[in-house]
């Protein structure tokens, strides 16, 4: 990959993978760190690939995928560090343990609506709320979601339609 | 809330972008680091013995390492004019650069004292000599300020006092060995500089309890008048604030004034941190 390949592809997915973070880790420096480490993980692995010539890797064939599979492993990595689960209220919910809920400080500016919502994104299960971001929010297709978490477009579909639904259950529980 | 509502609500949240300096920033960051990083791969492979062969990574880094500590621990022996000069002086600056933030000064004396020490040893090396000295100038310079940046009172006066010393010594030694009009004037200047902010911080820590209740008083003011202001804080900033003011409570009980004043101080920070309109006074106050 060249520094302008990377460049373009920095340029045209910075934002989702930002806010693909910064919905599961709740923090915007922390957001932040690992964004870059995301994009630099990316280059070096793109740059080794791009010798290498290995045309018929995913990473190749589609980057914006690529990134959003290293996205996801870096937050699942922060959380290991951190002794943390990435597990949602609903599933501790579901184990009989309440958690108050913790009022969310956020320089980004809100309405109270948005404000519900983003909670009770953050309240369904993580791979509910993955897809929700990556389709609805960034606009990925199915088909690129299908190539993120390697299940086939039906089962993608499938889940998209449950995460809605929790999503709405969870809206609703807020009003 | 029906289901395209919900999509459409969900669209908005596309307006939550990273701060574009910051993109900029990373991007040439990312750019600049996979130069030296991405294609660093060895070619030369050792074709003798096969345990060489085996052991190859070890027997390259301890030859390395052995070679980098010799060069260093040599370096130090040399005087300017020398090729590894430059070593020595790279070391030196390290070290400074290194040293904690209270003591950089006292360390920048040290390093300051053994370069004019080598400057008087060296004949025939005029160049050098005098950009040495423009470096000690420089040197000299920086000390007020890094006195100033120390938020401990009791530290800043115990160092500038060491450092005051210092500049004595340096003073010595440039009038007895050398005969450099500028270089005793920088010193000369920071050495007034070093007696006024000894002065000055003595003031400082005599007065301590009168500036503390005003200090006191100030920060409760502010947190009466911007309660509303407050609700927006992160909850960790809230926290700490109260960490402190917990601690100076118990500091000033204890009668620890200056220890109450550094805290007054970090909380300070924190509110410049959040652009408030009010500021704590943290300068000394004019009599």
């Amino acid at each position: 990959m060249t520094e302008e390949e990377f460049i373009n592809l920095y340029k045209n997915n910075l934002n989702k993978i930002f806010r693909f973070i910064y919905f599961r880790v709740d923090k915007t420096e922390i957001a932040q760190d690992l964004t870059a480490q995301v994009f630099l993980k990316v280059w070096q692995k793109m740059s080794l690939r791009g010798i290498s010539q290995k045309r018929n890797d995913v990473a190749i064939s589609n980057p914006t995928a690529f990134i959003f599979r290293v996205a996801r492993n870096q937050i699942i990595d922060f959380y290991r560090q951190k002794n943390k689960t990435p597990i949602s209220l609903e599933e501790l919910k579901e184990k009989g343990i309440d958690i108050p809920q913790k009022s969310f400080v956020s320089k980004i500016e809100m309405s109270f609506e948005m404000e519900n919502l983003k909670k009770s994104l953050q309240r369904i299960k993580p791979v509910y709320s993955e897809v929700i971001i990556w389709h609805y929010v960034d606009g990925l297709s199915t088909k690129e979601i299908t190539q993120i978490l390697n299940k086939n477009e039906n089962n993608v579909r499938v889940l998209l339609h449950r995460a809605l639904e929790s999503l709405k259950k969870e809206v609703s529980k807020e009003v | 809330m029906l289901e395209k509502d919900l999509i459409n609500k969900l669209n908005e949240f596309k307006e939550i972008e990273p701060n574009k300096d910051w993109a900029h920033w990373l991007l040439s960051n990312i750019l600049t680091k996979s130069q030296q990083e991405v294609i660093i791969k060895p070619r030369v492979k050792l074709v003798s013995f096969s345990f060489i062969h085996q052991y190859q990574k070890v027997l390259a880094s301890a030859a390395f390492a052995v070679l980098f500590v010799s060069t260093f621990a040599f370096a130090q022996t040399t005087l300017p004019g020398n090729p590894l000069y430059p070593v020595k002086t790279l070391t030196q600056n390290a070290r400074i650069a290194l040293s904690s933030k209270d003591y950089k000064s006292v360390v920048r004396l040290e390093i300051a004292k053994a370069r004019l020490s080598d400057m008087t040893k060296t004949i025939d090396q005029e160049q050098v000599i005098a950009l040495m000295s423009q470096n000690i100038q420089k040197d000299l310079q920086a000390i007020p300020q890094e006195l100033k940046n120390i938020s401990n009172k009791k530290i800043a006066l115990q160092v500038s006092q060491k450092v005051g010393e210092q500049t004595k010594d340096l003073k010595n030694l440039s009038n007895n060995l050398l005969n450099n009009n500028n270089l005793n004037q920088a010193i000369d200047e920071a050495q007034d500089k070093v007696y006024g902010f000894i002065f000055s911080t003595e003031e400082e820590i005599n007065q301590c309890p009168s500036y503390l209740q005003d200090k006191l008083a100030n920060l409760q003011k502010y947190f009466t008048d911007n309660v509303q202001t407050l609700v927006q804080w992160p909850i960790d900033d809230i926290t700490k604030v109260r960490t402190f003011l917990g601690d100076i409570d118990n500091d000033v009980k204890a009668g620890n004034c200056l220890e109450a004043m550094v805290k007054i101080d970090s909380i300070n920070q924190i509110l410049q941190i959040h652009s408030l309109d009010i500021k704590v006074e943290t300068s000394t106050p004019e009599n």
